[in-house]
């Protein structure tokens, strides 16, 4: 029953060897998907390429889905799994920032590295840009310090917000993502063939 | 335009919902083995935290930032998401070297010079960097994890990052179209 | 100087329960020691078959690494000593059952025998090089002369050198992690590879390249075979060897050990040479730094954890 490492089946010593086995799938993913190419990564945004959106939602769908079934089989006890905590304010917040870097970057720190990794200068420029973003935030931390840590909402699912159950909610996420596909497949045929 | 730029390339890349399924398979795997999702933004933290340690290890401890992801016992870099970035790197170039598509290069539309886009990726970056400790955690920590785990995070995350950037494209057009 | 008394075999300071003697100058004397036998073996092997032309890189701009990595080796084993004037002492008698006594010698005959192989064709590599004095030149053609002779009695010593560079480990019985008769093949495969790859990383020739590549991806499996029946001779071996080999599986070299020498060491550089034999394009440097890296690595973490492992409770 998993999580594996956190009920102790598997020892923590291994932990970082499946990181980097995890993380050299999750990069080989990542660039056959494109996501190794800013202006691709930036085509969701105007409408041209929409290859964000489908892999990133079929992603989450699809281990929201998987992470639904397993639980249901009793091969995951979902209770300990990490949930990243909510905290509004810095969490909206910051959002909006990465947004900012997102348009400007035109990439996000996992695409940077596939990036890099392939030899894109302005990935491994963005990468050093993140680092020193980190500096300075840290920096300044003393600044924002009692924001940084307002509105915390605890380890608390989009679920327990809203009151519907876990499965229904994953099915109505699917539907809007179906739909999705089909609205931006559309534009993207209009955007890239003007005249057909 | 951008079409017969596609038909040059060495190597299609492959079906997106392929990859989000592939990709969607990783994580569910990685939240089986060890029970949390993928990340990114965190190995540059430890990155930062290891580097100011090692230039000024006394004011990186008073850090009231940086001092809390410090221990006497293990170093800053000996950390997951640093073992996976250092994974998706090898992996994006076994991935590169498939498709033919290693090449050092600055990537821009033909409308910008390399400068202007690199200068823009770095101020991208680094608004990139701070916006992720605001949010613990970036695209792939909060948002892509995040939402498979239903976390409340994950969706605020998703919503605001994507939100921004589409309320954003327009002024930023020129440098993509 | 402090010499101490023991009065007791156990809880020595360095010595007892854990060994903490050797630094990084053991692991670095070992990988470089390696790394010259592994190209030694190359030059000479292909200066036998009659492919000095085939592989120029390989016979001439390679080996002139060699008296450097291992005189930079021997420094670093020099700065080991505690007892730095009385290197010399290793010379004064031959123990044919020490493996120390063994590898000095080796070192004493192949470090002048690669000097001299290296300065033979320091003037095919630029036709601007003047011996000076006559005597040297007259020396030079003699060498040349006698280019397969020297390269026999190279290959031998090579091969000695690379077991060596494990056997110096092995001898140590009382360290379970060392005790066992794969070390020596192991570093021999290992060192050989290293020095494939820096070939391969020098040569400007395709075919040398992808020669060398070949032959690396051999040394690789084997390597790999080899580090497969460490761990099963140790598993299947008395409660110390298991507890010496759960360091490794699920103790605290796991990540520096799998991570670090099988994955990025091995698998991945392997996996590189396949796609470039088939035709895809990689930059060289990118296999052959990882095999260099990894080389380092396992020698680095074999003389680290055997330090912390034990057979007394």
């Amino acid at each position: 029953m998993g999580p594996l490492v956190t009920q102790g089946i598997i020892d923590p010593a291994w932990n970082n060897l499946i990181a980097l086995l995890v993380g050299m799938a999750f990069g080989f993913i990542l660039e056959s998907s494109g996501f190794s190419s800013s202006r691709k990564l930036a085509g969701v945004f105007y409408g041209y390429d929409f290859v964000v959106l489908k892999v990133f939602f079929t992603a989450a769908i699809t281990a929201a889905l998987g992470l639904l079934l397993m639980s249901s089989i009793g091969m995951i006890d979902l209770s300990k799994i990490f949930i990243n905590p909510t905290f509004l304010g810095p969490g909206i917040v910051g959002g909006i920032i990465m947004g900012f870097g997102f348009i400007m970057g035109g990439y996000c720190p996992g695409t940077s590295f596939c990036g890099a990794a392939i030899g894109k200068i302005d990935a491994i420029i963005f990468t050093l840009g993140m680092f020193v973003g980190i500096l300075i935030f840290s920096e300044l931390f003393p600044l924002y310090s009692d924001f940084f840590t307002s509105g915390a909402m605890g380890n608390i699912l989009v679920t327990d917000v809203l009151g519907i159950p876990a499965g229904l909610f994953v099915l109505l996420l699917t539907i809007v993502a179906v739909g999705a596909f089909y609205v931006t497949g559309i534009i993207e045929k209009r955007v890239n063939n003007p005249k057909s | 335009m951008s079409e017969t730029k596609e038909h040059r390339k060495p190597k299609e890349y492959i079906n997106p919902y392929l990859g989000g399924v592939l990709l969607g398979l990783v994580l569910l795997t990685t939240i089986y083995i060890t029970g949390r999702g993928l990340g990114a933004s965190g190995a540059v933290k430890s990155a930062v935290v290891a580097t100011v340690d090692v230039v000024a290890t006394e004011h990186a401890h008073n850090s009231p930032y940086m001092g809390q992801f410090l221990s006497d016992d293990e170093g800053p870099m000996n950390n997951w998401l640093v073992f996976e970035v250092l994974g998706v790197i090898v992996g994006a170039f076994i991935s590169g070297t498939f498709a033919g598509r290693l090449k050092l290069t600055v990537e821009h539309q033909p409308k910008i010079t390399s400068k202007t886009r690199l200068i823009f990726a770095g101020l991208g970056g680094l608004l990139f960097g701070i916006g992720t400790q605001f949010g613990r955690g970036c695209t792939s920590g909060t948002a892509l994890s995040g939402m498979a785990t239903l976390s409340l995070a994950g969706f605020i995350a998703m919503l605001s990052i994507f939100g921004t950037a589409f309320l954003l494209a327009y002024f930023f057009r020129k440098l993509w179209i | 100087m402090k010499e101490e008394l023991f009065v007791s075999g156990r809880d020595i300071p360095n010595i007892d329960p854990f060994l903490n003697i050797w630094h990084w100058q053991i692991p670095m004397y070992l990988f470089l020691g390696g790394l010259a036998a592994g190209i030694l073996f190359f030059a000479s092997l292909f200066t036998i078959m009659g492919k000095e032309k085939e592989m120029p890189t390989t016979v001439k701009r390679a080996t002139l690494l060699v008296p450097i990595a291992l005189s930079l080796g021997l420094f670093f084993l020099f700065l080991d000593l505690k007892h730095k004037l009385w290197f010399w002492q290793l010379y004064t008698t031959i123990r044919l059952e020490s493996p120390m006594s063994w590898g000095a010698w080796t070192l004493m005959v192949i470090t002048p025998l690669s000097m001299v192989w290296s300065a033979s064709y320091l003037k095919e590599l630029w036709p601007a090089w003047d011996w000076k004095f006559k005597i040297l030149d007259d020396f030079e053609k003699l060498v040349i002369k006698n280019r397969k002779g020297l390269a026999w009695a190279m290959i031998i010593l090579a091969v000695i050198l690379g077991i060596y560079t494990g056997i110096l480990l092995s001898a140590f019985n009382a360290r379970p992690l060392w005790n066992t008769s794969l070390l020596g093949p192991l570093f021999l495969v290992s060192g050989m590879s290293t020095g494939a790859a820096t070939i391969m990383w020098m040569a400007k020739d395709k075919s040398e390249r992808l020669l060398m590549s070949k032959i690396d991806l051999l040394l690789i499996s084997i390597e790999l075979f080899f580090i497969v029946h460490l761990f099963m001779g140790f598993l299947a071996s008395n409660a110390v060897q298991i507890e010496a080999a759960n360091l490794f599986l699920g103790g605290a070299f796991t990540v520096s050990f799998w991570g670090f020498v099988v994955v990025l060491g091995l698998i991945v550089p392997a996996l590189l040479e396949i796609l470039e034999l088939r035709g895809y394009h990689i930059p060289v440097a990118i296999p052959a730094g990882l095999i260099l890296f990894g080389g380092m690595m396992f020698r680095f973490i074999m003389v680290e954890a055997g330090q912390i492992t034990r057979y007394l409770y």
